[in-house]
C-alpha cells in the first residue's frame, strides 16, 4: 500500500510539474465536433491598405457551404472576425493552403509570412500560391454540398509535391521562408488563375526577396522546373520544333569562376521523344543527330534567355548565389552578389541523351 | 495425539451417512473391522482385492493375508482420519489390536480432453484434468527423468489440498526451489479450490493486475518450462498448473510458436505485442485525438471523424466509456450464458449495439470500428488473465487521454513500464531479459528465432546446465 501511495504521489507531482512548467497540456478546447478546422486562407488586397481575407466553411462536412469574407488590417483580426461571424470556432491547426492575390504579392509577403510562421498552431507544410482573377467568385461556384473544392485543391498540391511529379511548381511555407531569409537566393511560387468555376495553373512567379516581380509561363516555366534542383518534367513541349520530349530528367552542373565574372552551366538532359509533328525521320541516324542538335541549341538559347531575365531583375530563384558559399569563409552579401550577378557572363552547354525507342539505323 | 479406538472413530463419523463400519471374520477366526466412506472409495476393488481374499485367508494376521496391497500402519487418530478422508479403508485387526490404512480412492475423473483455454491448431492436444496423479503422469511421460522431482505439500485447513512442486533437479536454479518451498509452507488459509488461489498467496505483488505465475492446462507447456529451468506447481482438483518464474514476455508466448515455422512465429509474436498495445491504447488515442489534437489527424481522417461525430450528444470520452462498458457487459454475458442462447447475444450485440447505436446517434461509426478492432486484438494475447486485466489498463488510459491527451497516454505508458519494472515473479525481475539486459535471450523474445539458434537456456533464469545441446564445439 505504501508503494502505491508513493507511486501515486510521483505520478501526480510529475503531472503538476508538466502543467506548471508552462508546457500547458490543455490550453484550449479542441473537441472536433465543436470546432471548424479550416484548410485555407485566401488573402486579397483591398482599398486603403487593408486586406480581404476569405475562407470556406464548413471545410469538410457534407453540408451547405459558405464563403466567409472580411476586410481587415491584420490577418488575425480576420481570424477573430470569422469566429464572431460563425457558430463554430475556426481553428487554424489544419490550415494547408495560403492563397495570396497577385496584387498583394506584388506589395510584399513578409508580414503575412511572419504572422503565419509565428503561429504555433500552423504547420510549415503549408502550400503558398499566388492567385489571379477573382478567387472568391471561383469559391462561390463551388458551394455544393458534395463539392469540397478546398480539399481537392489541397490534394492536387500534395500530389504534385510527392515524388516531384513534374507538372507544376509546388512550394511550401518552409521552402519559401528558407529562400526568403537566405542572403543571396529568392523564392518562387506557383501562379494560378481563377476563371469562373475553373482554377488554372499559369506558371511560376519570381520574387525579389518578398515581392513578386515577374511571372514565367509555358516553356520558360518548364525549363525553370528542370533547372531548379535537377527536377523531373513529365513533358517538355517545344512547339517551335514540333517536338514533345517526355520523362525528362536534368542533371545540372553549375560552376562560378572565382572572380564571379562568369557562370558555366552544363545540363545533361535525359528523356525520350514522345511526339514528333514533323517530317524528320528519326530512325535515320543523321536526321536523329540533327534533331538532337537542334533541340540542344534551342534549349541552350532558352536557358540563357531565362537566366538573363533573372539577371535583369537581379533575382536568383535558382540559388546560383549559394555556390559562392565556401567553408570557413564569410558569406557573400546581397549587394555584392547582385552586382556580380547582373553582369555575369553565362555559358550554357546542353547535352541531350535521348532514349532510342525505335530501332535506330 | 489421540490413540485410535473404534469408539473414537465412530464418534467422529457420526451423522455421516456414507460412513460404513463392517465386521468380518476370517476362516481361521480372525476378527477384522473395516471402516470407510463409501463415496470416496472404489467399492468394487474393496470387494475383489480386500474383503474376499481376507475372508478366505488362513493367515494369522491381516498383513499376511493382504500381500498385494500397500498397507500403512496407523499410530494415531488424526492420521487415521486423514487417511480415511483421502479415500482409504481403515482395517482393525482385533488379535494384534493394530490399525492399518489401505488406499482405495475412487478414481472418478473425466477423460483427457483438449485444452479449451489455450487452443492450438497443431501440436499435442491433451490437457490436464482435475486429478493430480493423472496430471503428473502427463508430464512424466514427456520428461522420463529421475531428476524430475515432485515434492508434495498440503495447503488449506479445510480443503487439505495437495500441491506438488515439480522441477528438474540439477538443472533448475536451486534458489527458485528454496523460495517456492518457503512460500508454499508459509501459506495459511482455509480453502484452496484452484491454482489461482495458491498463486495469490505466493505472488510477490498481489496488488498488481499483471499475473506473476503463468496458469496453464497444457502439459507440453509445463514440460517445456521445466526443461528450460522453471518450476511447475500442480494443484489437486484443478486442471490448471502454475509455472514460475515468468516474465511479461512469457504471457505473450504460445506453445504454437514452437510448432510454426520460425519466420511465421516471428511475425505472429510482434503482432501479439502490437495488438496488446492497440487493445489498451486505440480507443484512448481516439479520445485524445478527437478531444485535444485535431491537428495531428491527416485531413482525410479528420474528415471522417468530424463527419461521424458531428451529430453525437456525448463527448468522445463518455461515448468511448459507454461503448467499452457495453462491450464488457456483452463479453461477460457471453461467458455466463447457456450455450444455446449465446446466438441471441451475437444478434443483440451485432445489430442492436453496433448498428442501432450508430443510427440512433449514440455512438460514432468510427468508434464502433475501433472498439471492434480493440476487442478482437485483445484476444490475440494467449494469456486469458492478461486479456482480462488489459480492460482496466484501457480505462486508465481512457481517463488519462481524456484529461491530458496524447501526453496522458505517454504518461500512462511510462507509469505502466515503471510498474512492470518493479514487479518480480518468484523474486526474479519481471521485465528480464530487457531489464536487466540479457542479449542472448533475445533470440526468443520479440521474435521466435530458429530452434537451432536457441542453443542455451534463458540466461535470465540462471539454470545450472546452460547448454541445451550435448555436443558443442570446444
Amino acid at each position: 500500500m505504501k508503494r502505491f501511495i508513493q507511486a501515486t504521489l510521483v505520478l501526480l507531482s510529475s503531472c503538476l510539474l508538466i502543467l506548471e512548467s508552462g508546457c500547458v497540456l490543455l490550453p484550449e478546447n479542441n473537441m472536433i465536433e465543436e470546432i471548424t478546422p479550416i484548410i485555407f486562407w485566401s488573402v486579397q488586397e483591398a482599398e486603403d491598405g487593408k486586406i480581404t481575407i476569405s475562407t470556406l466553411v464548413p471545410p469538410l462536412i457534407k453540408e451547405k457551404k459558405r464563403v466567409l469574407n472580411l476586410k481587415v488590417s491584420l490577418i488575425n483580426e480576420g481570424n477573430k472576425g470569422f469566429n464572431l461571424n460563425y457558430h463554430n470556432e475556426l481553428k487554424a491547426g489544419q490550415i494547408r493552403l495560403l492563397l495570396v492575390d497577385e496584387a498583394y504579392a506584388k506589395r510584399g509577403l513578409t508580414r503575412l509570412i511572419n504572422t503565419v510562421l509565428t503561429d504555433p498552431n500552423i504547420s510549415q507544410r503549408l502550400y503558398l500560391v499566388v492567385t489571379k482573377g477573382d478567387f472568391n467568385e471561383f469559391l462561390a461556384k463551388h458551394l455544393d454540398e458534395t463539392d469540397n473544392i478546398d480539399y481537392y485543391i489541397y490534394r492536387m498540391f500534395k500530389h504534385y509535391e510527392k515524388k516531384k511529379q513534374g507538372e507544376i511548381t509546388v512550394v511550401n511555407l518552409h521552402q519559401f521562408m528558407k529562400m526568403l531569409y537566405s542572403q543571396v537566393s529568392d523564392p518562387q511560387l506557383p501562379v494560378f488563375r481563377a476563371a469562373g468555376d475553373q482554377f488554372l495553373y499559369e506558371g511560376t512567379a519570381f520574387f525579389d526577396q518578398d515581392t513578386m516581380v515577374a511571372e514565367i509561363r509555358g516553356k520558360d516555366d518548364q525549363i525553370n522546373q528542370l533547372l531548379y534542383r535537377d527536377r523531373f518534367v513529365r513533358y517538355l513541349v517545344l512547339p517551335e520544333l514540333s517536338v514533345t520530349l517526355g520523362h525528362i530528367r536534368a542533371h545540372t552542373r553549375k560552376k562560378l569562376t572565382p572572380d564571379l565574372s562568369s557562370l558555366s552551366i552544363e545540363i545533361d538532359v535525359k528523356g525520350r521523344i514522345n511526339e514528333l509533328d514533323s517530317l524528320a525521320r528519326i530512325e535515320d541516324n543523321y536526321q536523329f543527330a540533327a534533331l538532337s542538335q537542334k533541340i540542344e541549341r534551342y534549349l541552350e538559347e532558352n536557358v540563357i534567355s531565362l537566366l538573363s531575365q533573372m539577371q535583369k531583375l537581379q533575382i536568383d530563384p535558382l540559388q546560383i548565389g549559394a555556390l559562392t558559399a565556401k567553408p570557413f569563409s564569410r558569406p557573400i552579401t546581397r549587394d555584392t552578389w547582385d552586382r556580380h550577378w547582373s553582369t555575369m557572363k553565362i555559358n550554357v552547354k546542353v547535352r541531350l541523351h535521348l532514349e532510342p525507342l525505335t530501332k535506330v539505323k | 495425539m489421540t490413540a485410535i479406538s473404534l469408539e473414537a472413530l465412530k464418534q467422529r463419523l457420526a451423522l455421516m451417512e456414507d460412513a460404513e463400519i463392517i465386521d468380518r471374520e476370517t476362516t481361521n477366526g480372525l476378527r477384522l473391522t473395516f471402516i470407510y466412506l463409501e463415496t470416496l472409495i472404489d467399492q468394487e476393488r474393496l470387494n475383489e482385492s480386500i474383503l474376499e481374499p481376507v475372508v478366505r485367508s488362513f493367515q494369522s494376521s491381516v498383513e499376511k493375508s493382504l500381500t498385494t496391497v500397500k498397507m500403512n500402519r496407523l499410530s494415531n487418530l488424526e492420521q487415521a482420519l486423514q487417511y480415511l478422508m483421502m479415500g482409504s479403508v481403515l482395517v482393525h485387526d482385533s488379535s494384534s489390536a493394530r490399525w492399518h490404512a489401505i488406499m482405495l480412492p475412487n478414481s472418478l475423473t473425466r477423460s483427457i480432453e483438449t485444452s479449451e483455454t489455450e487452443t492450438i491448431m497443431f501440436g499435442p492436444k491433451d490437457s490436464f484434468s482435475e486429478q493430480l496423479e493423472q496430471n503428473i503422469l502427463l508430464i512424466r511421460r514427456r520428461l522420463p527423468l529421475t531428476a524430475l522431482k515432485t515434492e508434495r505439500f498440503s495447503v488449506g485447513s479445510l480443503t487439505q489440498t495437495t500441491v506438488v512442486l515439480m522441477y528438474i533437479d540439477g538443472l533448475i536454479n536451486p534458489e527458485f526451489v528454496t523460495i517456492a518451498k518457503k512460500k508454499l509452507s508459509s501459506i495459511d488459509f482455509d480453502i484452496f479450490l484452484d491454482s489461482s488461489h495458491i498463486a495469490a498467496f505466493m505472488e510477490d505483488h498481489y496488488h498488481s493486475i499483471f499475473p506473476q505465475y503463468l496458469q496453464t492446462d497444457r502439459p507440453d507447456s509445463c514440460a517445456y518450462a521445466l526443461g528450460i529451468g522453471k518450476l511447475v506447481i500442480l494443484v489437486n482438483n484443478t486442471p490448471f498448473a502454475l509455472i514460475a518464474p515468468i516474465t511479461l514476455f512469457h504471457l505473450f508466448q504460445s506453445p504454437e510458436d514452437y510448432i510454426n515455422r520460425w519466420l511465421v512465429a516471428s511475425f505472429l509474436r510482434p503482432l501479439r505485442y502490437l495488438s496488446f498495445l492497440l487493445s489498451i491504447t486505440l480507443i484512448p488515442l481516439y479520445v485524445a485525438l478527437t478531444t485535444h489534437h485535431y491537428q495531428m489527424l491527416p485531413l482525410q481522417i479528420l474528415y471522417v471523424f468530424i463527419e461521424s461525430r458531428s451529430k453525437l450528444p456525448l463527448s468522445p470520452f463518455w461515448e468511448a466509456f459507454f461503448i467499452l462498458i457495453t462491450l464488457e457487459i456483452m463479453k461477460e454475458a457471453s461467458l455466463r450464458m447457456p450455450t444455446k442462447t449465446s446466438q441471441n447475444l451475437g444478434v443483440i450485440g451485432g445489430i442492436v449495439i453496433g448498428q442501432a447505436a450508430v443510427e440512433a446517434g449514440f455512438a460514432s461509426k468510427v468508434l464502433i470500428v475501433l472498439a471492434g478492432i480493440s476487442a478482437i486484438s485483445n484476444f490475440l494475447v494467449p494469456n486469458y488473465l492478461v486479456t482480462k486485466s488489459s480492460l482496466l489498463l484501457q480505462f486508465m488510459f481512457l481517463i488519462l487521454s481524456s484529461y491530458l491527451g496524447v501526453p496522458g497516454i505517454l504518461l500512462g505508458l511510462v507509469g505502466m513500464i515503471a510498474h512492470l519494472n518493479g514487479l518480480t515473479s518468484l523474486k526474479q525481475p519481471y521485465l528480464a531479459p530487457v531489464s536487466p539486459f540479457y542479449w542472448r535471450d533475445w533470440v526468443d523474445l520479440f521474435v521466435r528465432g530458429p530452434l537451432h539458434a536457441m542453443r542455451i537456456r534463458p540466461e535470465a533464469l540462471r539454470p545450472l546446465i546452460k547448454y541445451r545441446i550435448s555436443r558443442r564445439r570446444k
